[in-house]
């Protein structure tokens, strides 16, 4: 009797656990792999005689160093910052009064117009890299971040403006009624009353639309050759691989410190992340 | 709030309201252009003339470097249809999608359930499961590639002390072989993804339903088969549809740990038409192979309004 009691106690208490530890080893041993190869010395790292979970020699940080003084890597990160913030900026910009127009307003083709925000949303980098990158070209941004800050917005704008438009319907209309009455223009009351109830969607879409940007891989790669313009995702996996040389260490303490800033918003926003994630892919 | 209320009916009944709500309508048409105009003509510069001019680059001989370049008519096609690489790259854009989306959905819907209830730190938990959906790709990869690697795989090593294999295996060096290991990793990074919005569509299932169900003398089975999935059925097909579209046209994760290799086995459209358009600077016969996308995409799309549409 007692043996099913510590069962059902055991049941109580780590029933919930269990089926999500394997999901948790999967999901985190990347990265426990990442931290002890980053910092292993490269006879300990080339060693497989014995378990290679842990170090047998003292841990060494000639792998960060060759990070941070034989290549381009903070400028990369720095770069990557920059086309983010600026990103986030240009895109908050230009979806806000698009969501709010195609949300409140009522204009012949607002139904086709939302339509065809949902669908340039669906149309991905592979489909435009090659043609976007004779346009950038022919715009003069040839080897530029500044080629990325005009052309990742097309990926940005679509999903934070489906986005906000979720939430600017979240509004009730009375309030913008009686600001109405009062004598407030349309972007008056757009300002004082639409704009500080939708923050948190703002946040969101702007954690998104960084988050997507400094994700990006295939324009950098398509559009920037010179080391010094590089993205972080493009930069750490192009410069430490050397001919047929990998400089796995510093690959791998690149990738982490990489992750960082993602990281680093993400574990402060993840209500905001998750509630973006299904509200984009479900309205 | 209340008082808000009271204020604007108390308006309303002393200034003709009719007037200024139209003074907010008249204009609309006109004033609303002026909110839409900078995210459309954005959109329109840099998604709708792209997609056009790659129309165009397909029909013509552009390369890489070359300023000049005319019309050629559908030469690029010919080749293409020619081209055994290019069917073997259709095959894996599917192999590669379906693959992946099947398997995510079988481990997803497993820990969608097991996230379904209230438990000390679950949203630990859940941040932790996201973590592979937010880290940039290109920046895991290299910790796959790396565990994949020919000689320090340290995968292998797992399985050959657990007796499982007995020789080193190529992860990504050996044709099928490779594809798996480039499906493992899209699976890795994309069942949180799975498991979110399967989530998002279990917790929308009224508890009341499935007590009544149980009542009724319904088991587990019947009951998600008959009380569960019809609920959850159009946020899970929307949801598949986005993770497909995404799988389909992917190109980093592949990029990343293969290139394509070995022997094409692993290229997708995307990667095959970076070879071709960029590495090997044909930009009319890459733009073409991009172009296979769009049937596809104008297909789940149709899909996907219809059906949202019918709910």
């Amino acid at each position: 009797m007692s043996a099913g009691q510590s069962w059902r106690r055991i049941k109580r208490d780590y029933g919930p656990y269990l089926p999500l530890s394997p999901y948790l080893f999967v999901v985190l041993f990347p990265f426990y792999w990442m931290v002890i190869t980053a910092f292993k010395r490269d006879n300990d790292l080339y060693n497989l005689t014995t378990a290679p979970f842990w170090f047998k020699e003292p841990p060494t940080l000639s792998h960060l160093k060759l990070l941070l003084y034989d290549t381009l890597f903070l400028k990369w990160l720095q770069n990557s910052m920059v086309i983010g913030v600026l990103v986030v900026f240009v895109t908050l910009a230009l979806a806000l009064p698009a969501a709010y127009a195609l949300a409140r307003m009522k204009f012949p083709g607002a139904q086709p117009l939302s339509t065809a925000m949902f669908l340039s949303y669906l149309i991905p980098p592979t489909l435009l890299f090659l043609p976007l990158s004779q346009l950038v070209r022919g715009l003069g941004f040839t080897d530029s971040i500044w080629a990325l800050v005009l052309v990742y917005p097309s990926f940005t704008l679509p999903f934070c403006t489906w986005l906000l438009m979720g939430f600017v319907r979240t509004v009730p209309k009375e309030i913008e009624e009686s600001a109405q009455i009062d004598g407030c223009t349309r972007f008056q009351a757009f300002r004082m009353i639409i704009i500080p109830v939708i923050i948190p969607g703002i946040i969101t879409a702007g954690i998104f639309a960084f988050t997507l940007t400094y994700q990006e891989y295939i324009y950098a790669l398509t559009f920037i050759s010179a080391s010094a313009n590089k993205t972080i995702s493009y930069g750490v996996t192009s410069d430490l691989i050397r001919g047929d040389v990998f400089y796995w260490g510093s690959l791998m303490s690149g990738a982490l410190i990489g992750a960082i800033p993602v990281a680093v918003i993400y574990a402060f926003s993840l209500d905001h992340f998750i509630h973006g994630l299904t509200a984009g892919a479900l309205k | 709030m209340a008082n808000g209320r009271e204020f604007v009916d108390g308006a309303a009944v002393q200034t003709a309201p009719v007037v200024i709500q139209g003074s907010w309508s008249q204009r609309e048409a006109v004033q609303s252009f002026l909110w839409i105009a900078p995210a459309f003509l954005y959109l329109a510069f840099f998604i709708a003339y792209p997609f056009f001019m790659s129309m165009y680059l397909s029909v013509s001989n552009a390369r890489v470097g070359s300023p000049e370049h005319h019309f050629v008519g559908l030469i690029n096609y010919q080749r293409l249809f020619a081209d055994p690489v290019f069917w073997q790259t259709v095959r894996n854009s599917f192999v590669f999608t379906f693959g992946s989306e099947a398997i995510r959905l079988i481990i997803g819907l497993p820990l969608a359930f097991a996230l379904n209830r209230a438990f000390k730190g679950k949203r630990v938990v859940q941040g932790i499961i996201l973590i592979p959906f937010v880290i940039p790709i290109a920046l895991s990869s290299l910790a796959w590639k790396w565990m994949f690697d020919s000689l320090y795989s340290v995968i292998n090593w797992m399985l050959m002390r657990a007796h499982l294999i007995e020789y080193p295996w190529q992860w990504l060096g050996e044709p099928g072989l490779a594809m798996w290991s480039v499906i493992i990793m899209n699976v890795w990074r994309g069942f949180p993804f799975s498991a979110v919005i399967l989530l998002a569509a279990l917790t929308a299932v009224p508890q009341e339903i499935i007590e009544a169900a149980k009542i009724d003398g319904a088991g587990p089975l019947r009951r998600f088969h008959y009380v569960v999935v019809p609920i959850i059925r159009p946020i899970l097909f929307v949801g598949l549809l986005y993770s497909i579209v995404f799988s389909f046209t992917d190109f980093s994760s592949v990029w990343l740990l293969t290139q394509g290799g070995p022997y094409n086995t692993t290229h997708v459209f995307g990667t095959y038409a970076y070879n071709i358009g960029i590495n090997a600077g044909d930009i009319g016969m890459g733009a073409a192979i991009t172009l296979f996308i769009f049937p596809f995409l104008a297909a789940i799309v149709i899909v996907m309004l219809r059906f949202l549409r019918k709910e």
